[in-house]
């Protein structure tokens, strides 16, 4: 599903990721894992698309050019981006924001748009199962949300625009265990064959809630170790320090 | 604490120094000019200067649109010159000054001749008209940092000097800078060479001694590339019945990636209870940060003077150019000032920030007046600017008067303001701990005032402190 | 100019019928006017739109001779459609209809006896133009304990002029207890006119006033509105200000708070497509105590156009408690535009609470790359943001009716 290869990144002449290569295939879930500073939050820019960096090598997303398409064409392809910090934007409403971008993403796959009714039952349903107040919905995107608000909100969004792969950057920071549990039961029920994760994390916590296939670590803009769900356990105990 | 502020409830630097003086015949006019020059053995060409901007000064107005207005002042009832004998060629010892001075700035708290060991502090010391002295000279020397009076600039560097001067305020300025070109006499002059860290503090000490006298001094502070310099100002004056003018310029230039750090806490007498005499403090400061990478901060703590009425501003000309401008401003008793910043953002990417935090107390009037000006050239370019006032009592005024024009879309500008007192509950809890309410108000004041105090040098940050409690007195119910 | 405009004066006093004491005090405001010319930016409160050039620039010379004795032809075309309301139009400056249809008559009082008065308070030269130029004008009282029922849509009309100088007056008091709602609106059928407006507003003790005041349909004209406003014990005032579609346009505001628990608020837009010079300037005097101001003034600014917001909030030592607040924002798209604010306190009491805020840039980047990552493209995304931007504004709106039509006008959804 997702291939990269040799990605290099720099900002402002700074070299944050070198010779990045990582496969996901469909159905998997894939966890970095990587102290402050490591490249993370680069990592998922770029497969959102942000503009800023320079960079060069490959990714491939279902045999697509990522470095080809604008970030919402890759919205439309299926790439979904929980962000590390949500942003607030003042005066735009959280259901009407969410309807315009479903409707987007549908239209751009040709898909049947949804009409206000069935798109407010959808709603209905989703934030049901986040147990996320519905009210809050008709407030205005992000704001006056707490910071666990915020993140059941990306995992709101993810679970009404169905990607194929979903980025969480950093998810659970942030979070405390009762809404860590919420926003992991979301992930979990979202993984099916053809849907895939990659798990973006400092910490082991998250990953005791969702159980990665794959590990990696990822320590100045390179992997370092790759292996199963008991490295992330082995991490705990070692440290990165131990990886350098 | 309290036993200080005991200590300094008067105005602590309101004595005289009874020393013989060389004057100029009062007056304004060519022959006063002349002989300002002449006295200082000027080139011809820094007379010709002088009277090229007082032919100008004869066509300009004084400006009307500042909010304290001032009784006029009679320039030809006002001395242009005044010097303590001894001292009118400037002695190359320290321990050849006439005692009566160096006693002077003991009483100041900048004893001359031991300021080496006390903190590492360069002075240069301006009594009325003249530099009376300057410290560290040799060690400045060593690494090439030229810090000398600007007399003696004028004669030993004319080529800096003739470059530099009137290059950020030129002789076609307003009313007050234009008067300062025509007659200043004496103040501090520094060039960093380049690539040069300047290995410690540089001071200039201001004293109005001479009644009927007016101060104009001219600062010139060039730092060249690479270079970094911090530089403090401090002034004060004896308490005396009449207002007397002081009307400096100050010009600092920074190139491609100098940094000046420009100080100053200005205690020059306010007046008294009655608003009786006190100084009017009329000055030209502006910073042009001509290289890109450049920064230039302004940081001013001004709890003197009956009123003050001066803007230290910024031009960053140079790409990627920083602006900053820190300022605490008391007004008590009859005080005024109209006081703030101009930021003019011409390079790209260049940035700006102002802090200004004005208290008012007594039957005072405080103003902050501000201009941020982003052109249309100056790309991915902000400023942020956040303006506090403290009022204490309802017969004091606060102003705030910012100027913001944006005329670039790839550029932001926030800014913020408040007006606040001081809470009962903030008072109660200071006093509940054992503190008096003077001394509670001082303390609740000083965190206000935290941002700005922040950016102070330390030694100076710790007389800034007292200042702000002292400026206070008698100012809380 | 001054032969033309005294010719064009002694022309306006034959035509009409004012009483001698009013032409004497009219011929005093003419003077007046004559001496100060319009204001430039020398000026403080002219510093960033100086009328003088603009007229000059745009209009060149100005006719101030108007014909008060003929009567206009109404276009019923212009009404608003789907919105019962009273009418009151202005066609070139003269009143050609005053209808208050949905009101018990003996609630209203409309007349136009009354004189003019020499020392008005609130004075500068385009009001002194204005009391020398306009014609009779008109009183409307709303009598006590009796809210209207109905919004008054006031129709400022313009057709078949060229070059002229329109100015009218309107005055309101609105008795104890009583409630007026106002939807200002122009309708410039012509170009290159210079209008100036002028309306004083009484507001009595718990009386309410909420005016709206609309110029979205695009025209070449030049226009000034200064509204006065004093008001009394708990009263409230709510203005809007959507400024959008003449050439330029000042709307200047001068609200004195005299009654304790009174408060005004004023809410503004400036949406500017084209090469467009629009201002907006408050004085909110608060001069006693406990009382509250309130001001937003949001922007977008496209292809060259020019927005300038002059706010002062002003405080006597005598209002203590009060509580004073006003925030400027505004998104330049272009390279081309340019935003001045000068948010301005002047305060004499220390138990306040006051603040202001200006901000102004470019759209925010990160809340556009966060839209487009989830589907929406530039364009879309772009339009949310701005459509949020505004809408916080229309919210303040507390009439649901005028706020919906004036969402509608400007196409902002929910």
């Amino acid at each position: 599903m997702l291939k990269i290869n040799n990605l290099n990144a720099k900002i402002k002449n700074k070299s944050i990721l070198k010779d990045f290569k990582l496969e996901i295939n469909p159905g998997e879930v894939h966890a970095i894992m990587g102290p402050n500073g490591s490249g993370k939050s680069t990592l998922s820019n770029i497969l959102s698309g942000k503009k800023g960096y320079d960079v060069s090598g490959e990714i491939l997303f279902e045999n697509k050019n990522l470095f080809k398409l604008e970030t919402e064409e890759r919205a439309h392809e299926g790439i979904f981006l929980a962000f590390q910090y949500p942003l607030e934007i003042p005066g735009v409403n959280t259901n009407i924001f969410l309807k315009t971008s479903l409707n987007a993403i549908k239209k751009a796959r040709g898909e049947k748009e949804l009409d206000a009714l069935e798109f407010l039952n959808l709603v209905k349903k989703k934030a049901k199962e986040l147990k996320f107040e519905e009210e809050k919905l008709n407030r205005q995107l992000n704001v006056g949300f707490s910071g666990g608000e915020k993140k059941k909100n990306e995992i709101l969004q993810m679970s009404i625009l169905q990607p194929k792969l979903s980025i969480l950057d950093e998810t659970d920071s942030g979070l405390d265990i009762d809404a860590l549990r919420i926003v992991a039961d979301g992930v979990n029920s979202l993984r099916k064959k053809d849907n895939s994760f990659l798990i973006i994390t400092h910490y082991q916590r998250l990953l005791d809630y969702i159980k990665p296939d794959y590990v990696h670590v990822l320590i100045n803009g390179k992997i370092m170790k790759s292996g199963g769900p008991e490295l992330a356990i082995e991490l705990e105990k070692k440290g990165y320090e131990s990886y350098n | 604490m309290k036993k200080e502020i005991e200590n300094l409830k008067e105005y602590k630097y309101g004595f005289t120094t009874d020393v013989e003086n060389i004057r100029a015949p009062k007056g304004l006019n060519e022959d006063t000019i002349k002989f300002i020059s002449e006295i200082k053995k000027e080139p011809k060409w820094m007379l010709e200067w002088r009277l090229k901007a007082f032919e100008r000064l004869k066509k300009l107005k004084e400006p009307n649109w500042q909010k304290p207005k001032y009784p006029k002042i009679d320039y030809q009832d006002l001395y242009y010159y005044s010097a303590p004998k001894n001292a009118s060629s400037k002695p190359k010892d320290i321990k050849d000054l006439d005692p009566k001075i160096l006693e002077t700035y003991k009483k100041l708290g900048i004893p001359l001749e031991e300021q080496k060991r006390l903190n590492g502090i360069a002075v240069d010391a301006v009594f009325d008209s003249v530099s009376v002295a300057t410290t560290f000279k040799e060690k400045l020397n060593d690494v090439g940092v030229i810090f000398c009076s600007i007399s003696e600039a004028i004669q030993k560097h004319p080529n800096l000097v003739k470059k530099y001067l009137g290059s950020v305020i030129p002789i076609t300025d307003h009313y007050f800078a234009t008067l300062n070109s025509a007659v200043f006499t004496d103040g501090s002059f520094v060039y960093i060479p380049e690539g040069v860290r300047c290995p410690m503090e540089l001071s200039t000490y201001f004293r109005i001694n001479a009644s009927q006298t007016g101060q104009f001094e001219r600062t010139l502070i060039i730092a060249d590339k690479g270079s970094y310099v911090s530089y403090l100002e401090g002034c004060t004056a004896p308490m005396r019945d009449e207002n007397q003018l002081h009307a400096a310029n100050v010009e600092l230039i920074a190139l491609d990636d100098a940094e000046i750090k420009y100080s100053t806490v200005q205690n020059w007498y306010p007046g008294d209870e009655d608003g009786k005499g006190g100084i009017y403090n009329f000055v030209t400061k502006r910073g042009l940060c001509k290289g890109t990478n450049s920064k230039i901060s302004w940081t001013q703590v001004e709890t003197g003077s009956a009123i003050t009425w001066k803007y230290p501003s910024c031009i960053l000309k140079g790409d990627n150019s920083i602006g900053e401008f820190y300022s605490i401003a008391i007004t008590n008793n009859h005080q005024k000032a109209d006081t703030g910043t101009k930021m003019i953002h011409l390079g790209k990417n260049t940035k700006s920030k102002i802090i200004s935090k004005g208290i008012s107390a007594g039957l005072s009037d405080m103003t902050y007046r501000g201009l941020v000006d982003i052109s249309s050239k100056a790309n991915n370019s902000s400023n942020y600017t956040q303006c506090d006032s403290l009022l204490m009592g309802n017969k004091c005024g606060a102003h705030t008067v910012p100027y913001i024009k944006n005329k670039n879309s790839k550029s932001n500008v926030a800014h913020e303001a408040t007006t606040s007192k001081i809470s009962e509950d903030q008072l109660h809890y200071c006093q509940q701990r054992g503190l008096n309410s003077e001394e509670a108000v001082g303390l609740i004041v000083n965190g206000f005032c935290k941002e700005v105090l922040q950016q102070l040098p330390m030694e100076f940050a710790v007389e800034a402190q007292k200042l702000v409690g002292i400026s206070l007195e008698g100012s809380v119910g | 100019m001054e032969e033309k405009i005294k010719n064009d004066f002694e022309k306006i006093i034959e035509n009409s019928k004012f009483s001698n004491k009013d032409i004497e005090l009219k011929r005093d405001f003419l003077n007046k006017f004559i001496v100060s010319g319009f204001p430039n930016k020398k000026l403080e409160n002219w510093k960033f739109s100086d009328l003088n050039q603009i007229i000059k620039k745009n209009i060149g010379d100005l006719s101030f001779y108007t014909n008060y004795s003929i009567p206009n032809k109404l276009n019923p075309s212009i009404y608003i459609d789907g919105l019962e309301h009273n009418k009151i139009v202005f066609i070139n400056g003269r009143i050609e209809k005053i209808d208050f249809k949905y009101e018990e008559k003996d609630k209203i009082q409309i007349s136009d006896q009354f004189e003019l008065k020499k020392d008005t308070k609130v004075t500068n030269s385009l009001i002194n133009l204005n009391n020398a130029f306009a014609n009779k004008y008109f009183k409307i009282v709303i009598k006590k304990n009796y809210s209207i029922r109905k919004p008054l849509v006031i129709y400022h009309t313009t057709n078949n002029i060229n070059s002229k100088n329109i100015n009218l007056r309107l005055d309101f008091v609105l008795e104890k207890n009583s409630s007026l709602k106002i939807v200002d609106i122009f309708n410039d059928q012509s170009e290159k006119n210079f209008i100036n407006v002028f309306y004083n507003f009484e507001l009595n003790q718990d009386s309410i006033l909420k005016n709206y005041k609309i110029d979205q349909i695009e025209n070449n004209n030049i226009k000034y509105s200064f509204n006065n406003i004093v008001q009394q014990e708990n009263s409230v005032s709510e203005t809007f200000i959507l400024s959008s579609g003449s050439n330029f346009i000042k709307n200047e505001i001068n609200c004195d708070l005299i009654g304790k628990y009174s408060s005004a608020f004023i809410n503004g837009i400036f949406s500017l497509k084209q090469k467009k010079h629009h201002e907006i300037k408050t004085n909110i005097n608060h001069l006693i105590d406990n009382t509250k101001s309130y001001q937003l003034i949001k922007s977008v600014l496209e292809n060259e156009s020019k927005a300038v917001y002059q706010g002062k909030i002003f405080v006597d030592s005598k209002a203590q408690k009060t509580d004073g607040y006003q925030l400027s924002k505004a998104i330049l798209l272009n390279e081309t535009t340019e935003f001045n604010a000068k948010p301005e306190l002047e305060i004499y009491a220390d138990d306040v609470k006051c603040s202001h805020g200006s901000a102004s840039g470019s759209l925010n980047d990160d809340a556009i790359f966060y839209l487009m990552s989830r589907g929406l493209n530039y364009t879309e995304a772009k339009k949310l943001l701005i459509n949020g931007f505004l809408l916080e504004v229309v919210e303040k709106i507390t009439d649901s009716q005028i706020k919906n039509l004036i969402k509608n006008m400007i196409g902002l959804k929910e």
